[in-house]
């Protein structure tokens, strides 16, 4: 680790509005221009900070290591060769991370601008007017200040505070582990081998399909079954290994 | 000296507890629009001239009659405690987000800011400078924010052309439109729009 970098760290994770203010600084401090830079650099960068942060037992919040992850997709990416036919209609993802960038950046540089005249407006003051005599009688609803939603808003809150306390129903399992497995030793008697559907039962409901599915697991990881798919989402079939589960 | 219709105009911003706009002055003067703009600027230049610690702003499309900012520091002891503190940096930049881009949902925000913005607007909100302003009729129907007259007022703008580089904004905002909804679309997937 390098010695900016350590200084660096010692910047705290937490004076940054997020992953994109904390790359714009990288990205300043090392001079580079947002327009030009290169994937590879800045992921390398980010990350160090990231790892150092990490080690420092700074608390990171998860938006941070998204961006540590896009990075490194970005960076993988670029090992890999791309096929022409797909070139067509390719889009750089640092193309979109820079655009990013530099419209944050253009925010953030508003919202300083903004900070000034939060500064010499906040030493402005206006004649109270009439507000004191004529608000205690009558308050005088502001039209543009209010909307259907205000209301739904404060009838929400009251319908939330007089509702009675939720429900919650805590439903006995409709089959237990050792049932399951009793049905699959039954199925698996005469053939030795069947389709988990058919095992299952065509019209079994969530709850049934994933105690035998957790059961077959079971089996397996004793070695009394063995389950085979060809791909994702085909069909199951089991097969009897064992003859006495006990 | 002040004529009579300035001295009207005059008394009503000085009552007016908001931005008292040109067509209200009209309305209860009945003067044309001409005559309350020089009427204004009548009272500008009475007010600059005598040197008073008053000046005429223009204020969420308005007029208002506010205290020198250089006084500040004399007033502001009336109010000592009573201040709200400033606005912190993320409630700044959530709320030019919204400036800029309203009505905005809180995915298109937490999309162009790249972090999680429930406090930030929750305080915008209780600060009155931002209001849901409906919802979108997309999947999920999420609520909408725009930011208020409270808002121009806070930051002394006269209305939301007013806003810092608008041109410059603006064509960023055309050029990102389409990454600004892709990644919006991909963070309101695991998130539920609740209401503050």
């Amino acid at each position: 680790m390098s010695a900016d970098l350590q200084t660096a760290c010692r910047i705290n994770i937490q004076d940054f509005e997020g992953p994109l203010d904390l790359l714009l600084f990288l990205i300043r401090r090392d001079e580079l221009d947002v327009t030009t830079i290169h994937v590879a650099e800045v992921a390398d960068q980010y990350l160090d900070y990231i790892r150092e942060a990490e080690e420092l037992n700074l608390d990171i919040a998860g938006e941070y290591l998204v961006m540590a992850a896009t990075l490194t997709r970005m960076k993988s990416r670029l090992l890999l060769p791309v096929e022409r036919a797909i070139m067509e209609d390719y889009e750089d993802p640092m193309d979109s991370l820079m655009r990013h960038l530099v419209l944050y950046r253009a925010f953030k540089e508003v919202a300083s601008e903004l900070r000034e005249s939060e500064s010499i407006w906040r030493d402005v003051f206006t004649p109270p007017g009439e507000r004191e005599r004529y608000q205690e009688s009558v308050t005088e609803v502001d039209q543009d200040q209010t909307s259907l939603l205000d209301l739904l808003l404060a009838l929400e809150n009251m319908s939330e505070k007089n509702a009675p306390p939720p429900e919650h129903r805590i439903r006995k399992p409709l089959l237990s582990l050792s049932e399951c497995v009793a049905i699959l030793d039954r199925t698996l008697s005469t053939d030795r081998q069947s389709k988990f559907i058919d095992a299952v039962g065509e019209n079994a409901d969530q709850a049934v399909v994933v105690s035998f599915f957790v059961a077959i697991l079971e089996l397996v990881k004793r070695g009394w079954l063995t389950a085979e798919q060809r791909y994702p989402f085909a069909e199951i079939t089991i097969k009897r290994k064992e003859e006495r589960w006990e | 000296m002040l004529d009579q219709l300035a001295r009207q105009v005059e008394a009503l911003l000085v009552a007016s507890e908001s931005p008292v706009t040109l067509e209200r002055i009209c309305e209860l003067t009945g003067c044309g629009t001409e005559s309350a703009e020089q009427a204004v600027q009548r009272i500008e230049m009475e007010l600059a001239s005598g040197g008073h610690a008053v000046v005429v702003a223009r204020l969420a499309g308005g007029f208002r009659i506010v205290t020198d900012p250089d006084l500040g520091y004399i007033v502001a002891q009336l109010f000592e405690g009573k201040r709200h503190s400033r606005l912190s940096r993320a409630s700044l930049e959530t709320l030019a987000v919204i400036a800029y881009r309203q009505p905005a949902t809180r995915a298109q925000i937490e999309a162009v800011r790249g972090v999680n913005s429930d406090s930030a607007m929750r305080t915008l909100l209780e600060r009155d400078m931002i209001k849901i302003a409906g919802r979108q009729e997309t999947p999920g129907r999420p609520l909408l924010y725009e930011t208020t007259s409270r808002f121009l007022e806070y930051f002394g703008l006269s209305d939301l052309e007013h806003l810092p580089r608008m041109d410059e904004m603006e064509s960023l905002l055309k050029l990102s439109a389409d990454d600004i909804e892709r990644m919006a679309s991909e963070l309101s997937g695991d998130e539920s729009d609740q209401i503050l």
